[in-house]
């Protein structure tokens, strides 16, 4: 199989020169890097005739730090603050998914109330990351008052974190071996606050935004991913969800304690925005419901079984681990050669990147005002493409 | 809010059927931008949630500093908030983001990244040590990512900043940059507390002590006075 690379130049050549005098021409504009929707840094390049998309090419590295380079002189527990840096927006999970790594690497053993308080704090964040994420939909689509709803609901999780993480935003709470501090004694009780107190509250969502004609114009039937190609694609998380491909890690590899509670996945049946959209809002109810079943019962026993100043010793050989993010798949492959803690290489599967992909497939066909919805129905964390 | 405290330094001249308030071309310019700063929507990292969204939004309300009006537009803005890492491919268009704005034109460089590259500066071969590489900065707030109040901190540094600042006589002269870090055990209570007690200052008016203060005020008592034994 031949793979031909075209370079950006090239693909900025017109495709064809107009027949007639009076026929359309192609041309291109940039959407970013700096754009209100690309919430980051991302260029995209789109080919239009009159108000139509012929093709997108998006253009990503505009914050390429080479994260994954960087980590090649690190050791294991100063890789997990990095991870906080790719998809901010799930830290808990992108910790979680090195942690994983390096502890099937070295066989580190991890007990039920460490794997309990990996699982609450995931399923918590996903939660507040949807909740972002509807905000800034509402946002993107003209509805201002949505932006402020879904981050009322964004401070009042930050809370919970901030008391027992001490943090906000970048985590680095799940290390190898445990977490990083015990739950704070207030956590308990406030969860269970803030569980009673958001139930109602996704309600209000749907009354305040799902209805709107405005909003249901703009994603019912736009943007349609059949599930083949969300699946050619790579995508994961809801956007294949959305797709109804019902592929989820929390049921298929059972990390954590997800083997334990009850909860649904919930698949989409066109691939359209709705789809997208409506499959992030049920999301946020079935989160709820995982922590509420996980709440009451969270078993005693030590928070860290390793001692900080011991070096983590893998064996050679590769090792690939992944959990599933608020927005998909999140892997990481190491390679570990035996002589040292650091990792050659290191790779990390961001969902993020092939996520946004599916915006070639997607974006043909359909309007420039149909961009900002698709891309808002993928729920891109620019940093976590880049790396 | 453009209200008249004392610290106004203007004098009242009064005639028949108005007033006039003297004041100094300085003062009035600087107040007028000092608090209507418009900040342009760029981020490029995780503070981008942090300061300019999360402070957007009803919790932190960036609006009781004049400064919520986030424009896309580069035309439109007065402040830019550089909100994350910079990296090489990205310098060039900051600049040029930067050279677009219309002065006078304030930067804020927030979080570890954008003062000094943060976590990536070492062993990175993109990032740009510091976003004063690119652009000059007029505050930096340091933080990994700052929190909103420590945001607000460096606005009201810059906000300071550019009240003292001559804006006639000598236009194009930029003042040094400061490191608007929170002091050392200061706590979220503590800022709120700071912030309510600069907005007040700025903003609020004893109306009874105005009032009492007044040659009139002596006359309303005893119109007071009366008119409730009256009753």
């Amino acid at each position: 199989m031949t793979v031909t690379i075209r370079t950006l130049n090239e693909l900025l050549q017109p495709s064809h020169l107009p027949a007639h005098p009076l026929a359309t021409q192609e041309y291109f504009v940039n959407m970013g890097p700096q754009h209100p929707i690309s919430h980051g840094s991302l260029r995209l390049v789109l080919r239009l005739d009159g108000e139509t998309v012929k093709e997108v090419i998006p253009v990503p590295g505009f914050v390429h730090r080479g994260v994954e380079k960087m980590c090649e002189s690190l050791t294991p527990r100063q890789i997990v603050p990095y991870t906080d840096r790719l998809d901010y927006l799930s830290a808990f999970m992108n910790n979680w998914a090195i942690t994983r790594v390096v502890e099937t690497a070295a066989g580190i053993e991890s007990n039920e109330r460490i794997e309990t308080i990996r699982t609450l704090m995931s399923e918590l964040q996903r939660i507040q990351s949807h909740a972002l994420w509807w905000g800034v939909t509402g946002m993107d689509l003209g509805a201002f008052t949505a932006f402020l709803y879904g981050f009322r609901e964004r401070e009042v999780i930050s809370e919970i974190f901030e008391e027992t993480v001490g943090a906000r935003l970048t985590m680095n709470y799940i290390q190898p071996g445990g977490v990083m501090y015990d739950i704070h004694p207030n956590f308990v009780k406030r969860v269970k606050d803030v569980m009673a107190y958001m139930k109602p509250i996704i309600d209000e969502y749907d009354t305040l935004l799902s209805g709107n004609v405005i909003l249901q114009e703009r994603c019912r039937n736009i943007g349609i991913l059949s599930p083949e190609k969300a699946i050619a694609l790579g995508c994961t998380g809801p956007v294949l969800r959305a797709s109804g491909v019902p592929y989820d890690l929390r049921k298929m590899e059972n990390y954590g304690v997800y083997n334990k509670v009850d909860f649904n996945v919930v698949v989409g049946a066109v691939g359209d925005c709705w789809d997208r959209y409506y499959v992030r809002m049920q999301e946020m109810r079935e989160s709820i419901r995982i922590v509420e079943q996980l709440i009451d019962s969270i078993p005693e026993g030590p928070t860290m079984t390793l001692r900080y100043n011991l070096p983590i010793e893998m064996p050679e050989g590769t090792y690939y681990s992944q959990v599933e993010t608020a927005r998909g798949v999140f892997g990481a492959f190491l390679v570990a050669e035996g002589k040292s803690e650091k990792p050659y290489p290191l790779h990390f599967r961001s969902p993020n990147y092939n996520n946004l992909w599916s915006v070639t497939a997607l974006a043909p066909g359909w309007r420039v005002a149909d961009i900002i919805a698709i891309l808002s129905s993928l729920d891109l964390v620019i940093p976590d493409i880049d790396r | 809010m453009g209200l008249i405290t004392e610290t106004l330094p203007a004098v009242i001249e009064k005639f028949p059927g108005g007033s006039l308030i003297v004041t100094s071309m300085d003062y009035a310019i600087n107040c007028s931008r000092a608090n209507s700063l418009w900040p342009l929507t760029f981020g490029t990292k995780c503070c981008a949630i942090e300061m300019l969204m999360a402070t957007g939004a009803a919790h932190q309300d960036l609006s009781r500093f004049g400064a919520e009006v986030a424009r896309a537009s580069v035309r439109q803005a007065d402040l830019m908030v550089i909100a994350g890492a910079i990296v090489k491919k990205m310098a060039p268009r900051m600049r040029m983001l930067y050279e677009q704005m219309a002065e006078p034109r304030y930067v804020i460089a927030t979080g570890a990244c954008a003062v000094s590259g943060g976590p990536f500066m070492y062993n990175s071969y993109s990032i740009v040590r510091g976003a004063d590489e690119v652009i000059p900065v007029d505050v930096y707030v340091p933080g990994c990512p700052p929190r909103p109040e420590a945001f607000f901190w460096g606005l009201l540094a810059l906000q300071k900043m550019i009240k003292e600042g001559e804006s006639v006589r000598r236009p194009g002269i930029r003042r040094k940059p400061v490191m608007a870090a929170l002091p050392n055990g200061m706590t979220a209570a503590d800022v709120r507390a700071e912030i309510q007690r600069e907005l007040e200052q700025d903003n609020v008016i004893d109306v009874e002590k105005e009032a009492e203060s007044k040659p009139w005020a002596a006359k309303v008592k005893e119109w007071i006075r009366k008119s409730s034994s009256i009753s």
